[in-house]
Parts: structure tokens; C-alpha cells; sequence
């Protein structure tokens, strides 16, 4: 009973997982054609490659852009959600939604909104500066285009982080903040010490997978952007993508896979590391 | 009963009018989008799509139509969308029959099996988990070739039977059921198929319902795989058949557009019926550490 499981995931995760590191010292491509050991060439032109360096710069940025937005707006919605509103869990449902969107539908919305120059963006944008500020070429400017890629994916993304906060704020027990209360703490002091505390586990566990999450950025990427405008929204997958499937070359994909996943890895030992220290 | 005290009482009281107005403000603007995605779908052509776009037109139809959605459904040419929708569908179907079944299967017997090497398998998985599919997926492209299964159905079902992120999410359901009734179908003498499939199985429906949930919106919604491994639209699904209508240029607009709430219908329908086991999959998935 276990065995199909134990050979589904050893074929088609293990293996291509095992295999992409003999395959990252080779020059093999995806097409059958002779190969041969190129030790680490593939590593060295990965690492030589200002492209390659541009991608992991974006998405550094992205990151350093994304996360705070999209956890930071999470948490607020879920502080705002948690109270006793009317209607709040229609509220919630009615927040969720963009969570349940695919990203490929998110991408057909998002395409719309950012047109330039009529699009409601730019409208909007018109509208809040009495028209000083001009129209936007939100997906076509490199200044704007990553943004642009951060406001969609906050967008679509931001419901997980909100319900998992608000699954954080519901663990804190109701007399902290009563005894809070008591002491005289004022509205701000009672987050600043009895909430944030109490989501200490919670927020590093938010932050950490959508750190992760952010470095694989590609969908979006792909689908609006392919990387560009000039390299702008380039990512280490979408190049990963371009060089691998677009340009054939196994070998060299495989190194930049075997860098991606280096990558995350350490970003989990980092939240290993930080959950451990306090246990 | 004083201001000044009712201020002390707690967040709950304060400003309840301003509250409620600013949710409600916020969840509309959030939701605006998808308004604005369904409202789009219903105009005649892609002109009046774009040219009402920028003003309030663009959330009001005066003449609403589905010739969208008739057009986009009988669009044969380079992007025969039935096609895809259908493509979808088989995926789906096929990748839950076999990853629910082998899944809790595995995990049945990580929990409750007497086998040698458990804990190694478990320990095996879970490191497995960190593994993203973005750095397996080009050797994994590889081998699908390698096999024939190119450009197949096979090609995006096999692969998603088993995930080390379900199993050990049903191992831990598993787990805590107690032993009591584990011990008491052994005495009835029922053989370890029968405990998973009459016993466990049956009172699981929570976690099948999460594994179900998270599955079926992950094959739904996948990308990356599919784009590379369907090279035609012999089994392309409807998510690369999207970004096909859309990306090339704004000629099929109209067509995005209801191609897009045609993907979207049936995981809204599911969200809307079962939102309370949408939210805690949601949660369970990333509350594992």
C-alpha cells in the first residue's frame, strides 16, 4: 500500500531532483545528442552571466517589495477581520477571493488594468493627482514594471497570509489582552505587547514561505512580462526557463536549478533555525 | 455609561460605523477586479471592452451578451478552447482518483503499518518537501521524453499521484486517531486494506476534504509543468490555453475575457459552497513547520 506512492514520488521527484546534479556537470541538452562532462563550465557561465546576476537581483527585489506588502497588508486585514463587525465572515469570504483566482486569470485582469495609457490604472492614477502625474506604462516602463508585477501578486496572493494570521491572532488567549486591559494599556501598547508576541511563530512562518514563494516567482512573469522590458522583471526561473526550454540547454538549467534550490534551502534553515532557537 | 469607559472596554467597541465602512470599502476595491473581469466578459467585442475600460462604464453593461462565451467555446483555429477546457478537466479528474487513493494509502501505513523502514521514509519525505517543483521540472521534462509520455495526459497526472506535502499531512490526521479502533478491527480480524478502507477512511473526511481541496486548485491552476510538456493542444489544459489567447497580442481580448471566468466558475462555485474547508486547507497546508 505504500509502495505506489513511494514509487511515484521516487520516479518523478527523487529522481529528476538526484539526477539534475550529474546532469549540471554535462553539456546535455533536452534533445538526444551526445554529451560530455564539462565539470563546472555550466556553474561558471551561470555565474559569469550579467543576465543570470539581473535575474537574481529582481527578484531580490521583488522580494524585498512583495513581502512586506502583501504580509503586511495581510496582517492588517486580519487584525481589522478579527474584530466583531457585522458580516465579518462575509467580509473574510469576500477577501479570500483573489486567493482562489488563478494566476493565469489574475494575469488577464491585471493585463487590462495596467493598460496603457486608458487603463483604469492610469485613470485612477489621473484621477488622485488631478492629472500632474501622466500615464503610467505600468508593464512597459523598467522603472514601473516590477511594481507593477508586486501590486498583482499581493493582490492575488495576500488572502493565504491574512487567514493564516487570523488562525494566529485566535491561538492568543483573550485574558492577555484583559489583563492588558487592566493595566492600562492603550490600543497601540496592547498590539505592541500582547499581539505581536503572541504572533511571533506566526509571523515567522508567514515571512519565511513567502520569501520562498516570492524567489520562484515566474507565472505572472511569464505570462505578462516574459522577463522584460529590458531584463526588468527577469527571474532566476524565468531564465532558468529561457535557457533551458527555449534554449534547450539541459546542462546549463539544471545548474541554475541546482543555484534555485541551493537558495531556498538556506531560506529554510533560516526558519529552522529561528523556530529552534526559542522551543 | 461615559465615552470614556466604552474607550476602555476594547477594540471591539471602538468605532464600530467607522469599522464596518472601512472593511466594506477595502473588501469592494479588493473585489473590484474580479467584478470588473465578469462585467468585461459580457460586452459584444473587445472595441467596447477597451473603450470603457478607463471610465465607470467599465462596471456597468448596458447590453449584456454571452456571444463571448458562445464564441469562445465553439473557437476552433490555433486555440480550440473546448479543447483545453476538456484537457482540464481529464487532468483533474484522473489526478485526484489516483492522488487521493495513493496518498492516504502511503500515509496509512506510515502511520500504522509495521514496516522496517518507516521512520527513514517519513524523515525521506519530509526532507523531499523542501524541494521546490520549479528545480525538478526540466530533468523531470527529460525523462517524461526519455518514457514517450511528451506531450501526454499521462505526462501530467502520473507525476501528481503522490506529494510528500499530502502524505505527511494525512500521516498526521492518521496519527491521532486512536489506537482503540485500530486495535479492535485487528480482533475482528479485518486485513490492513480493509482498516484503511472501511475504518479510517470513513472518518477522515476532514483531512481527504483538505488534501482534495489543495490537489484539485493546484492541478486546476497549474503552469509551469504544463507549459513545458504539452507541446500541442493535444492535451494542453486551460491555464496555458489562457496565457496563449492573451499573450500574443490583444486581438482575442473579448475571449480572454470569458475564457477567464470560464476557468474560474467551477473553483468559485466549490469556494462559495465550502468556503469554511477552503480557509483551513488553506491553513493546514502551510501550519507543518
Amino acid at each position: 500500500m505504500l509502495l505506489p506512492a513511494c514509487i511515484i514520488i521516487s520516479a518523478f521527484l527523487l529522481v529528476p531532483f538526484v539526477m539534475s546534479f550529474p546532469i549540471s556537470l554535462t553539456n546535455q541538452r533536452l534533445i538526444p545528442r551526445p554529451y560530455r562532462f564539462v565539470g563546472l563550465d555550466n556553474y561558471v557561465q551561470v555565474l559569469t552571466d550579467p543576465v543570470f546576476w539581473q535575474a537574481l537581483w529582481n527578484v531580490t527585489r521583488f522580494t524585498a517589495m512583495v513581502v512586506p506588502v502583501q504580509c503586511g497588508f495581510a496582517l492588517a486585514m486580519a487584525l481589522l477581520i478579527n474584530q466583531k463587525i457585522p458580516g465579518r465572515n462575509f467580509f473574510r469570504g469576500a477577501l479570500f477571493l483573489p486567493a482562489i483566482t488563478s494566476m493565469t486569470v489574475v494575469c488577464v485582469i491585471w493585463g487590462t488594468l495596467f493598460q496603457f495609457p486608458t487603463g483604469p490604472l492610469n485613470q485612477i492614477v489621473g484621477f488622485l493627482t488631478l492629472g500632474m502625474a501622466g500615464p503610467i506604462d505600468w508593464l512597459g516602463d523598467p522603472r514601473s514594471s516590477m511594481p507593477a508585477i508586486v501590486l498583482l501578486s499581493a493582490w492575488q496572493a495576500y488572502g493565504f497570509q491574512m487567514v493564516v494570521y487570523l488562525a494566529g491572532l485566535q491561538n492568543i488567549p483573550a485574558d492577555l489582552y484583559e489583563a492588558a486591559r487592566l493595566d492600562g494599556a492603550s490600543t497601540w501598547q496592547r498590539f505592541r505587547f500582547v499581539t505581536l508576541p503572541g504572533l511571533r511563530q506566526t509571523n515567522i512562518f508567514v515571512l519565511i514561505i513567502t520569501t520562498i514563494q516570492a524567489f520562484k516567482l515566474f507565472t505572472q512573469i511569464n505570462i505578462l512580462t516574459q522577463g522584460g522590458p529590458r531584463d526588468s522583471t527577469n527571474t532566476v526561473v524565468q531564465y532558468m526557463y529561457t535557457v533551458g526550454f527555449v534554449g534547450q540547454k539541459l546542462g546549463l538549467a539544471s545548474a541554475v536549478a541546482i543555484i534555485l534550490f541551493v537558495i531556498v534551502l538556506l531560506i529554510s534553515l533560516v526558519q529552522r533555525y529561528v523556530l529552534r532557537d526559542r522551543k | 455609561m461615559s465615552s470614556a469607559t466604552q474607550g476602555q472596554s476594547g477594540p471591539t467597541d471602538k468605532f464600530p460605523v467607522i469599522k464596518f465602512v472601512s472593511i466594506a470599502i477595502i473588501s469592494l476595491v479588493i473585489v473590484s477586479p474580479l467584478f470588473l473581469l465578469i462585467v468585461a466578459s459580457l460586452k459584444p467585442d473587445r472595441f467596447q471592452i477597451l473603450a470603457e475600460m478607463g471610465s465607470f462604464k467599465a462596471f456597468i453593461v448596458t447590453n449584456p451578451t454571452l456571444k463571448n462565451y458562445g464564441d469562445i467555446l465553439t473557437f476552433s483555429g490555433n486555440q480550440p478552447f473546448a479543447r483545453y477546457l476538456v484537457n482540464s478537466v481529464i487532468v483533474l479528474t484522473f489526478t485526484l482518483l489516483g492522488g487521493m487513493l495513493f496518498n492516504s494509502m502511503a500515509a496509512f501505513v506510515l502511520a500504522w503499518g509495521r514496516l522496517p523502514g518507516r521512520a527513514i521514509i517519513l524523515t525521506l519525505m519530509i526532507g523531499l518537501y523542501i524541494v521546490p517543483q520549479e528545480s525538478i521540472v526540466l530533468p523531470l521534462l527529460n525523462i517524461m521524453n526519455n518514457l514517450g509520455l511528451a506531450d501526454s495526459f499521462a505526462a501530467q497526472i502520473l507525476p501528481f499521484w503522490a506529494s510528500p506535502l499530502y502524505v505527511f499531512l494525512l500521516y498526521q490526521f492518521f496519527s491521532q486517531i486512536p489506537r482503540d479502533l485500530y486495535d479492535a478491527a485487528v480482533v475482528d480480524g479485518a486485513s490492513p486494506f480493509e482498516i484503511y478502507w472501511k475504518v479510517f477512511l470513513p472518518i477522515s473526511l476532514p483531512a481527504l476534504a483538505t488534501v482534495a481541496i489543495l490537489l484539485g486548485i493546484e492541478t486546476w491552476n497549474q503552469y509551469l509543468w504544463p507549459l513545458l510538456v504539452t507541446q500541442s493542444n493535444y492535451a494542453r489544459p486551460i491555464s496555458v490555453g489562457i496565457a496563449g489567447f492573451f499573450g500574443a497580442d490583444s486581438i482575442y481580448w473579448n475571449l480572454a475575457m470569458s475564457a477567464s471566468v470560464v476557468m474560474m466558475a467551477p473553483v468559485l462555485a466549490f469556494y462559495l459552497m465550502f468556503q469554511k474547508w477552503f480557509v483551513s486547507s488553506v491553513i493546514s497546508s502551510g501550519v507543518k513547520g
